[in-house]
């Protein structure tokens, strides 16, 4: 069930169908919290192991309740407080093995409870923020089935407004019709798309460590670098495709989590539309506060754009570091770090040597934009092996093929994916010019119904014919 | 936007499906996935079709296991082979030499097995018993003969056969006998006749045929009706055949799906095996015994060999495999049960871990191997019983190490 399963589409249409029954937001708030404990029951059946999430959850609550009966000043001990309680569940590796618990317990979506909780305390501790949440909103905003196990992050006051709303929001034909061609494009995406890209990876390393020759084991390593960053969009966002449909049948609308992020022409940009509410959620809570303490701080505008710089730093690496609790994952934020820095230092130095009328003019230019997008993939798949592999298999991954020949798969990487991004982004301009008066052709309801007939078909006949679980969805261990 | 305006685009966006889209979209609904899966199906047909039959060359119901008949030729073609020619010499076995003698000074080596000793799916010349002719006497530099005695059409050539049928592999007086076998030859035992033969080939028949057993199949739209739709659509289209051909070219698909198949079909993958294939395995000792028995009575050397599957080649090739699998451990019982009667055992298994991608050398679904795959045996085979296992085939040092340079 906590996998873009047939079972986890069902049970989340069954409870769609049952919140419609009436259109009280009472009614369709009981569906909801009987669904997400019933979500949480068969995920887990032993009670105990819901304990330290439990406290976790009243730690995060106690703390919301204090801030909206005027105690600001706790706002820091209680970021505080729940940010610890955070990194001691999930078990970082700093931490002494002495002190963490030693019974299994439940940790499932617990990342993403951890955003939700502290979007709350900090909104709540700002002066503006008054609203009162109660436990039961407070339960059923954290531990919403369809956001638990990998979100997308939503914000309480979207959430809120959907599910408490007097008068929901419409659900007609065609809004039903939309959702369910999604839930089939997530459907094969997780489990036909994701699962064949999965095998073309497992494939590729098995091959990285047998006798190939060398023409066969730089392709292999060619696929081993090309081929994941394919998989985990395929996974994430099929899987964030199901429970957005699901929610939207249930009136309630989710955020966008990707907005076709190989497009990206910048690795800044790439992070505006990959895994955007994780960004979003660290560009407004970590990037904006500590860009305008550094400004009140340092007036020199000489420097001010290089605070930016620097700010990108802290943010991405903290991306990095919250995706898990390894060194890898530490090295993996540095990476991210790193991107979104250079990308930004890019930018300034650009402006300034050639001035901004140059610059845009030069980001407009078709090789320069083809490159760019090809070299934004190339940086995300090269931090890729670090989500993947630990350092053991990194390091016979390199010796397996030597740095220079590395080099060259990577240099080839980035002119392939050059080109062939390019390519694509030409042919689906050219698609979607083929237009009626109701709107280009190819996202008509008819072609929508075609395509979704076709990968529902494929995705039944491949999953019955295999029948085996897909790769498990990878942001659910984070 | 705000949530009024969402809600009277929504109304807007349903007042514009009209009545026509109400019918007109199941429609074109129905019509792709009918398109599709008929297109399919025909493509899948075209290529995937069986052709041809052993039926004017096999005795099947003999009683003391099947064979070839004698001076026959027969043409087929397996879904995923090309068309094969089958011919068989005046003692009904599939092999380019005269069974009554052989040739002066020359030292025959007569293979026995299942199906894939046969060469089910590739052509006579690339069996590996052919290709093992030219290896063996460019290695030992000696005349070496290689007689193919194996005659397995369905599930035949199984130990219990081999042993009732043993008189057939003096026939072609041999110097030495070399008994290769996989986990369904142990599997299958004691299976004599192909009535004693639980499972049937995929009957793939016409859609028409098909589309009449599900109407009496079927009858009905129950769950257990739409299980059973499922199970026989599978079995009677090529369509599937075909998806499953592609999917099991990936390595890690195909260990991964087969690993989930059920004792019957996987068990002998398990480093603990079940009690049902620890019968197998004594069933299989019995007539081990026998057909050793009878070889040293007839002073001829037995030497056996253990051919691994599809899945086990893959996984031993990979190198990894999940708990409470090891890919070794059959051939490791078989050793035992070889030696145990005083039979030579050459392990072949091991040369698999060097080999990339061992599983593209076999029919995807099929299981059997292909020439490629043929061609891989014969050359593992020959390094073991060119490395002193086998005295009299113990090749000189210099060609044996450039051999195993793969000069």
């Amino acid at each position: 069930m906590d996998n873009a399963s047939f079972h986890f589409v069902s049970f989340g249409l069954a409870v769609a169908l049952v919140s419609n029954f009436s259109r009280s937001h009472t009614w369709r708030s009981m569906v909801l919290m009987i669904a997400s404990v019933a979500f949480l029951g068969m995920l887990a059946r032993d009670p105990i192991v819901f304990l330290p999430l439990a406290a976790f959850l009243l730690l995060g609550y106690a703390g919301r309740v204090m801030l909206e009966r005027g105690w600001s000043k706790l706002l820091v001990w209680s970021l505080l407080a729940v940010i610890l309680a955070y990194i001691w569940l999930k078990k970082y590796v700093f931490l002494p093995h002495d002190i963490l618990l030693r019974s299994p317990y439940f940790t499932v979506g617990l990342s993403y409870i951890f955003f939700r909780v502290l979007h709350l305390l900090i909104e709540a501790g700002d002066q503006n923020e008054n609203r009162h949440v109660s436990p039961g909103a407070y339960l059923l905003y954290t531990l919403n089935f369809t956001t638990l196990i990998s979100g997308p992050i939503q914000r309480y006051e979207d959430f809120a407004r959907d599910q408490f709303a007097e008068r929901p929001i419409e659900l007609g034909p065609s809004v039903i019709g939309f959702q369910l061609e999604r839930l089939i494009r997530g459907f094969f995406k997780v489990n036909v798309l994701a699962m064949l890209l999965h095998a073309v990876h497992e494939d590729a390393l098995a091959q990285m460590w047998q006798p190939l020759p060398l023409p066969a084991k730089l392709f292999s390593a060619f696929r081993l670098a090309v081929v994941y960053p394919f998989f985990l969009y395929a996974n994430f966002s099929g899987y964030i495709d199901i429970v957005i449909a699901l929610a939207r049948l249930m009136r309630v609308r989710l955020p966008e989590n990707f907005d076709r992020p190989f497009s990206a022409t910048s690795f800044l940009d790439f992070w505006n539309r990959w895994h955007i509410t994780l960004s979003t959620w660290f560009k407004t809570y970590v990037y904006n506060p500590l860009m305008l303490v550094l400004m009140r701080r340092i007036s020199s505008e000489a420097v001010q754009p290089l605070l930016g710089v620097f700010c990108f730093f802290v943010t991405f690496f903290l991306v990095g570091v919250w995706h898990g609790r390894t060194s890898e994952l530490l090295v993996f934020g540095v990476l991210l770090g790193t991107g979104v820095s250079v990308n930004k230092l890019w930018q300034v130095g650009m402006t300034r040597v050639l001035g901004r009328k140059s610059y845009k003019a030069l980001t407009k230019n078709f090789i320069y934009t083809a490159l760019s997008r090809g070299l934004t993939f190339t940086w995300f798949a090269l931090t890729n092996p670090l989500f993947w592999g630990d350092w053991e298999q990194l390091r016979s991954l390199a010796v397996a093929l030597g740095r220079v020949r590395w080099l060259a798969v990577w240099l080839a990487v980035w002119l392939c994916s050059s080109v062939v991004l390019a390519l694509w982004e030409g042919a689906r301009a050219a698609l979607l010019s083929i237009r009626t008066s109701e709107g280009p052709v190819l996202t008509s309801r008819y072609a929508r119904v075609v395509y979704a007939s076709a990968l529902g078909l494929a995705a039944v006949v491949i999953t019955a014919l295999l029948n085996q679980p897909a790769p498990g969805i990878v942001y659910k261990v984070f | 936007m705000t949530h009024s305006d969402a809600n009277d685009q929504v109304a807007a966006a349903d007042r514009k499906t009209s009545r026509r889209d109400w019918v007109l979209l199941p429609l074109i609904s129905l019509l792709t996935i009918s398109l599709l899966a008929i297109g399919t199906e025909l493509i899948a047909r075209s290529f995937f079709t069986s052709k041809g039959t052993l039926a004017a060359c096999e005795i099947l119901n003999d009683p003391l296991g099947q064979h070839g008949v004698p001076d026959s030729a027969c043409k087929a073609k397996l879904p995923e082979s090309s068309m094969i020619e089958y011919k068989f010499n005046r003692c009904g076995h599939r092999s380019g030499l005269e069974c009554g003698r052989k040739s002066d000074g020359s030292y025959r080596i007569v293979t026995t097995g299942a199906s894939a000793v046969m060469g089910f799916g590739v052509r006579q010349e690339d069996d590996f018993s052919e290709l093992l002719t030219t290896k063996l006497s460019r290695l030992t530099g000696r005349r070496i003969e290689v007689y193919n005695s194996a005659f397995a059409v369905h599930y035949g050539g199984t130990p219990r056969v081999i042993a009732q049928r043993f008189n057939d592999l003096l026939g072609p007086k041999p110097d030495m006998i070399l008994w290769s076998f996989g986990p369904n030859d142990v599997e299958f035992s004691s299976i004599l006749t192909v009535q004693d033969n639980i499972p049937i080939e995929k009957a793939h028949t016409s859609l028409m045929t098909t589309i009449l057993r599900l109407r009496e199949s079927v009858g009905g739209f129950t769950p257990q009706a739409m299980g059973r739709a499922a199970h026989i659509i599978s079995e009677h289209t090529f369509s599937t055949l075909m998806l499953q051909h592609y999917l099991y070219e990936s390595q890690s698909i195909y260990v991964e799906h087969f690993l989930m198949a059920d004792d019957e079909e996987q068990g002998f993958l398990k480093s603990e095996p079940s009690a049902e294939w620890r019968s197998h395995l004594q069933e299989f000792d019995g007539y081990a015994a026998q057909i050793e028995g009878r070889a040293k009575a007839a002073g001829i050397p037995l030497v056996a060999v253990f051919v691994p599957s599809r899945a086990q080649a893959a996984m031993i090739s990979m190198g990894k495999w999940p708990a409470g699998y090891d890919p070794y451990k059959m051939g490791e019982q078989v050793r035992r049960i070889i030696t145990s009667h005083g039979g030579t055992y050459i392990d072949i298994l091991p040369g698999y871990r060097t080999l990339p991608n061992p599983e593209r050398e076999y029919l995807p679904v099929d299981g059997h191997p292909n020439a490629d795959g043929h061609a891989m045996i014969a050359a593992l085979l020959a390094k073991g019983l060119t490395d002193g296992t086998v005295p009299a085939l113990k090749a000189a040092w210099a060609q044996q190490a450039a051999f195993e340079q793969g000069k």
